[in-house]
């Protein structure tokens, strides 16, 4: 198990004009030693990209990486000790699964009885141990990662696994147990644990830490929790969250910021001018239907609603320009209805240009 | 619905009758004149049963020319197999020149097979060929090329296997280039080397591609006839007279109609059965099922 430092680590695939056309742009990021961590966002963002510089497939056209403080940029893939599982499960598909989680140590020259107890070991770990001497071609998707995986924890001194979309293509249903087992895995071995998803909740469930990207840069990294309560950009309010957060055009007089000429909050130490172009954020769960009017609710008419049973996602109107909406727990109102709502004061966040305002 | 079928019958006609006319009527053709007695003497399609097919059971030279032809097809085809991968292997990687040596390795399939033959009976002549002078230069001697039956045989498969090398060569590397990155990617970080990521990625990805290679070649080397005419004429004596070629004499030099299409059906059974089973075998030990 390894710390995993990227010091300066950016990446072109090509070049405009003698300009480096980014896919990743430079960036510092460490894993802790043990940590488990998820890099979340959507195709494209340079996420695999990443993953591909740090198990070495890829040499970054800047920056170093350093394994527990020792220097691996130029070091090829075999020699720096990572475990990667692939989106689609990889078997060796002439061997035994047995053969499968072998293979590793045999390349490595391991004496036999050494194999043989780190394999049986891995086995019982992964629940592999009674098909051991099935054909590996013939198993489920999940099964075969499930492999690819247990070619990785195999080897004692593995750094770090990596993992890149490695439940696309398992079914639901075992998509669930297969996530768990995995999370199991980690938390019992302390293993560094790297899981490229664009998945939200898969990410959220998996790891303590998740680096949310966009575009080839890091937008923030958080627990699940800051991620969700606390989005530093509009891009995070976006991409998690299920719905994603509202965002409603706001004024600031004073200090004080008005949605619709209704004050919703303060915001004293920005010192904003009162044309500031500010956004009002808030999660569709810490907006609420009200009994009564207050000063601070709005008048809604209720748009659509869409019932996924054990909650309601409402969509009102507020104006004109502003469409928001709502996680309800309890019934929702019949379409086209007009009711008061009402948000959650400490659960208001703003945003100049896209990122956040204390 | 029966004027949708009626339809479907009309469009489907033109290309029925076609068929028909090009594939099956020849075949029919033939099986009726092997049932008769065309010969130059007694040209017509007079009915004899199947006295064609109790001769050609006797017929020592055409069963050996069968054999014959069976151990130079394998033997070229397999030469052609390992030596196509071979390179392919060597060009996969490299992108630069891949362009040149896809054009250059197409040159002796696109030669008229008459030509490059004349060419190669050039090369191997005895006293004349340049490759006397070189067997010579090496303390070889004067090797009787194509006037020993051993040696003849192995001009004739070298040839074949010039010329189809670069068959293979194009049709596994296209298999190659198609293959998935991740189980490469998966043998590096296991920290395999190159034999092993050999044995244990590539050849198992490649084998669906090398069956249909191998069959492919198996079914074009075993009609292998100009190279034979051109260079040895099926000699010395008959040693290196392949099936066709002897089909050939046979119908259009001995003028036995009747008789050499007796032979062409009983080649045309043997070649079906034979490769049906070359292929079923083929695809249960290269090919794994589910894999």
């Amino acid at each position: 198990m390894a710390k995993i430092e990227l010091k300066g680590i950016g990446h072109a695939y090509t070049s405009i004009d003698g300009e480096p056309d980014y896919a990743l742009f430079p960036m510092d990021l460490t894993w802790e030693d043990g940590g488990t961590y998820a890099l979340l966002g959507p195709s494209g963002c340079g996420k695999s990209t990443m993953l591909n510089i740090v198990s070495g497939i890829l040499t970054p056209s800047q920056g170093r990486i350093l394994v527990d403080g020792v220097d691996v940029t130029n070091l090829g893939t075999t020699k720096r000790n990572i475990a990667q599982v692939f989106q689609f499960p990889v078997v060796y598909p002439a061997k035994t699964v047995y053969e499968n989680l072998a293979f590793p140590l045999r390349c490595a020259r391991m004496e036999r009885t050494k194999i043989d107890k780190r394999v049986n070991e891995v086995a019982e770990l992964l629940n592999l141990d009674e098909i051991l001497q099935s054909p590996a071609r013939r198993l489920t998707p999940d099964l075969k990662q499930l492999i690819s995986l247990g070619r990785g924890l195999v080897r004692d001194d593995v750094a770090v696994i990596l993992m890149d979309e490695p439940l696309t293509v398992i079914d639901p249903q075992l998509k669930f147990s297969l996530r768990r087992k995995l999370r199991d895995i980690s938390a019992r071995h302390g293993h560094t644990l790297v899981y490229v998803t664009h998945d939200q909740n898969e990410a959220m469930t998996l790891a303590e830490q998740v680096v949310v990207m966009g575009d080839g840069r890091i937008v923030q990294m958080g627990t699940p929790q800051e991620l969700f309560e606390n989005p530093l950009h509009e891009h995070v309010g976006y991409f998690i969250g299920s719905p994603s957060m509202n965002f409603m055009d706001a004024k600031v007089k004073g200090g004080v910021v008005f949605v619709l000429d209704l004050p919703v909050g303060v915001l004293e130490q920005a010192r904003l001018s009162d044309d500031a172009q500010i956004k009002v954020g808030i999660r569709p769960e810490f907006v609420h239907i009200q009994e009564d009017r207050t000063e601070q609710s709005f008048c809604a008419q209720v748009l659509d609603v869409q019932d996924l049973g054990n909650s309601a996602i409402v969509n009102v109107k507020l104006s004109d320009d502003i469409n928001i909406k709502l996680k309800l727990r309890e019934n929702a109102p019949p379409i086209g209805s007009t009711c008061f709502i009402g948000l959650e004061p400490q659960m208001v966040r703003y945003y100049l240009d896209g990122i956040a305002v204390q | 619905m029966q004027g949708l079928t009626r339809y479907k019958l009309i469009f489907l006609l033109p290309g029925l009758l076609i068929l028909l006319g090009i594939i099956l009527f020849p075949l029919i053709f033939t099986v009726r004149v092997s049932f008769s007695g065309w010969d130059a003497i007694r040209p017509g399609l007079d009915w004899i049963g199947g006295t064609n097919y109790g001769r050609l059971f006797a017929d020592g030279r055409f069963w050996q020319s069968l054999s014959r032809l069976g151990a130079i097809a394998f033997t070229s085809v397999v030469l052609e197999y390992l030596l196509g991968f071979g390179l392919a292997l060597l060009v996969w990687r490299q992108v630069k020149f891949r362009r040149i040596t896809r054009v250059l390795f197409l040159i002796p399939m696109m030669t008229t097979p008459v030509v490059m033959a004349v060419i190669w009976r050039t090369i191997f002549h005895e006293s004349l060929g340049p490759a006397n002078d070189l067997a010579g230069m090496l303390g070889l001697g004067t090797i009787p090329w194509l006037t020993h039956s051993a040696w003849a045989t192995v001009v004739v498969i070298l040839v074949d296997v010039w010329q189809w090398t670069p068959f293979m060569f194009l049709l596994l590397l296209a298999g190659l280039l198609s293959l998935p990155k991740e189980p490469f990617l998966a043998a590096a970080i296991d920290g395999a080397g190159p034999i092993r990521t050999f044995f244990n990625v590539t050849f198992p990805a490649m084998a669906p591609i090398s069956v249909g290679a191998l069959i492919i070649r198996l079914i074009e080397a075993s009609k292998i006839m100009e190279t034979v005419y051109v260079i040895t004429s099926g000699g010395p004596g008959t040693s290196t007279e392949t099936s066709s070629y002897y089909i050939f004499i046979r119908g259009l030099r001995d003028f036995q109609i009747g008789y050499a299409a007796a032979l062409s059906v009983t080649y045309l059974v043997i070649m079906i059965v034979l490769l049906t089973i070359i292929a079923k075998i083929l695809t249960k030990t290269l090919v794994k099922p589910g894999a």
